[in-house]
């Protein structure tokens, strides 16, 4: 199986051409040329398929696609190729599991496959969402004191001492050492010292921080996750190379961070389908993760829980969990926000599509796109815990029942869908609790849902 | 074909996205001695609106919108020696030098914004990502822009576009140019905050913002 250095030798040594020759030449028209070889089709009526043999077809759909198209290295220009061979004798031994944690919270984090009713592992949490110092420490042992939670995502911080934090700048390393430091205090002050931080470093957007910042003084563990990044679509630079050097020379968890886009490059849904099956294997073969972040979605909407990216979300999280032994923490993007009906509705839908379709693990879905400044709250850490479990019981047949009915009360609102409040509006800062009227919301919804026949029980 | 069927099919050429087909059209329009600045306003760019339309709507994606910029460009290849022998001028609408900021290394969206204002007939200089402020300032000097567009994904890179919009005031050039911003997390509040002159939500948004900033500064 390639290593590492391997797939910096190909970084040096695979062809030549200009990133846009990339795109327009080699990307987009085997996308294209693939949807109609597989006849792979979005069903728009069933956002959530129930068929194995689609599944499977999209597997070797995307299996065809990254042989054929690789990964683009934009410092070196240059195409990492990988014979169909190296793909699927990548896929062959990879472990399937992660070994994440320490103490008593030191867990394995294993797959999942479609209709399993396993709960999936629980990763609570919102690093692309920032906050300011003061706020941090309560959000994140709110997020760690959830007893279900396997992992967690820590925010970025926005500012410190007042100063914004501006990517690559010595602040930036300032405040992604403080918000490293803040983390683990935070989880201690939860009673769960060694619960796996699986975002690192949100708050550092350059490879040099990131890695500074890691440092094991500062309080961070190999066995904690750190996110190394794609570039949309199926694009790589040095940084994120960087950064992966660091981590497997260190022996620390590789997080392969990817996130596909409908109606950008990928066109529509079926060709977002195959970019995102091929993206899990990209994480093992490319990236070396020990874990997958996976993101599908929507270039206008921002958000994944329009009904064309739930279903890419569905047939490709099927196709991987299926055929790709990589523990994945999928993500969804919520248009809507905190203490807001529509953010719980679409983060119902969201957690049924993947969760149903196999995700071996669920992420906080994200509220307001993740664009809003203090727009994430534990309340929706708790729903999202709570609406997996309830999610895991449902099979792919009633998932998809159930999203249908869900896109009903949503799925019109999309476009201008309230960002809601922020964490100070909506909880008692001081305390760290939230508002009745933030409370009451969501013991309403969850009733609505329970006549719908989801079962919190 | 006469010349309406030609205007007609290089609308349709370029909707496809075909850049062979949309070539020979621009063959036939010198061929046939079709005003080229006609053929561009009643073909070429009747197209590319039409491919912008349902790309806005989302009945179209950035494939089909980036395969029929390139069609729109290989038959302007044709046309513009055409017109530079006819002694014609094609009337740019302003210079816009558009990038990503510092720290910052997304590019799809200001890839889009770039190629509609550059097939609405802007001239567009693309910075490409993760540009410093002072280098996307010097280089708006150096090209002489009418508009700075600053693209930003992450709430942590936000912050460079106030920045470049401080280092013109600093400079004591802010009113040289129009600053316009974009990206996920920016909004019209921000660019309110931060002293941009507009905020584009979409490509096509950004095009109707910059055209209209073109107009006050005729």
């Amino acid at each position: 199986m390639t290593n590492f250095l391997d797939i910096c030798e190909k970084a040096i040594y695979g062809p030549i051409m200009s990133e846009k020759d990339f795109d327009m030449k080699v990307f987009m028209p085997k996308i294209k040329e693939l949807v109609r070889k597989y006849g792979i089709q979005y069903d728009r009526e069933n956002p959530v398929p129930c068929d194995d043999k689609a599944a499977d077809n999209l597997f070797h759909a995307a299996v065809e696609f990254l042989a054929a198209v690789g990964i683009y290295c934009q410092d070196t220009n240059r195409l990492i190729q990988f014979t169909k061979e190296e793909i699927l004798e990548g896929i062959a031994k990879a472990p399937g599991q992660c070994h994440l944690g320490e103490g008593k919270d030191a867990k394995v984090f294993g797959m999942r496959k479609p209709d399993d009713q396993k709960i999936p592992w629980l990763h609570v949490g919102s690093g692309i969402v920032s906050t300011t110092e003061e706020m941090i420490t309560n959000k994140i042992e709110a997020y760690a004191s959830i007893p279900e939670v396997d992992s967690i995502s820590i925010p970025a911080l926005d500012s410190i001492r007042g100063i914004p934090v501006a990517a690559g700048s010595p602040v930036e390393l300032y405040a992604a050492i403080r918000s490293v430091k803040i983390g683990r205090d935070a989880l201690i002050r939860a009673g769960r010292p060694g619960l796996p931080i699986c975002n690192l470093v949100a708050t550092a957007a350059s490879a040099v921080t990131t890695i500074a910042a890691s440092a094991p003084q500062f309080g961070l563990r190999p066995t904690d996750g750190w996110l190394c990044g794609t570039v949309a679509e199926n694009k790589m630079e040095y940084g994120t190379m960087n950064k992966i050097a660091y981590l497997l020379n260190w022996g620390a968890n590789v997080g392969a961070e990817t996130a596909p886009i409908l109606g950008g490059y990928c066109g529509g849904p079926a060709g977002t389908a195959i970019v995102s099956t091929a993206y899990i294997m990209i994480g093992i073969l490319a990236l070396k993760g020990s874990y997958q972040l996976h993101f599908p979605v929507h270039f206008k909407y921002g958000c994944s829980t329009t009904r064309d990216v739930l279903w890419v979300v569905s047939a490709s999280c099927q196709a991987a969990s299926r055929n790709v032994p990589m523990p994945v923490i999928w993500l969804g993007y919520m248009a809507g926000g905190p203490n807001t009906r529509m953010y719980f509705y679409e983060s119902a839908a969201w957690l049924l599509a993947a969760t149903a379709s196999g995700a071996p693990s669920v992420q906080t879905p994200h509220s307001a796109k993740a664009v809003k400044i203090d727009g994430f709250t534990p309340m929706e850490c708790q729903f999202g815990v709570d609406m997996a479990k309830a999610a895991a019981k449902c099979d792919r047949q009633q998932a998809n029942h159930l999203v249908k009915k869900l896109l009903e009360k949503y799925e019109s609102q999309i476009d201008k869908a309230p960002s809601g409040d922020r964490y100070q509006d909506c909880y008692d800062v001081t305390k760290g609790k939230p508002s009745e009227a933030y409370v009451r919301l969501v013991k309403e919804v969850k009733e609505e849902l329970s006549g719908m026949g989801i079962s919190f029980a | 074909m006469d010349k309406n069927q030609i205007l007609e099919k290089l609308a349709a050429v370029v909707m496809d996205g075909t850049e062979d087909e949309a070539k020979a059209l621009a063959q036939a329009v010198v061929a046939n001695k079709i005003d080229p600045l006609e053929a561009i306003e009643q073909g070429l760019s009747k197209g590319m609106e039409i491919i912008g339309g349902r790309f806005e709507c989302g009945e179209a994606y950035l494939p089909e919108l980036l395969m029929a910029a390139a069609s729109f460009n290989a038959a302007m290849a044709v046309l513009k020696p055409e017109i530079e022998a006819q002694k014609k001028q094609l009337v740019k609408l302003g210079k816009v030098l558009i990038g990503t900021v510092k720290g910052d290394v997304h590019s799809i969206g200001k890839d889009i914004v770039a190629s509609v204002l550059d097939t609405s007939g802007f001239d567009v200089v693309d910075m490409g990502v993760d540009n410093p402020s002072l280098n996307i300032i010097q280089q708006a000097e150096k090209i002489q822009a009418d508009v700075i567009a600053l693209s930003s994904l992450m709430t942590t890179t936000m912050p460079a576009q106030k920045e470049v919009i401080d280092t013109l005031k600093e400079m004591g050039i802010r009113q040289k140019y129009f600053v316009i911003i974009g990206g996920g997390p920016a909004n019209q509040e921000w660019a309110d905050r931060i002293g941009a002159d507009g905020y584009g939500k979409s490509a096509i948004d950004a095009v109707t913002l910059v055209k209209g900033l073109m107009a006050k500064k005729r």
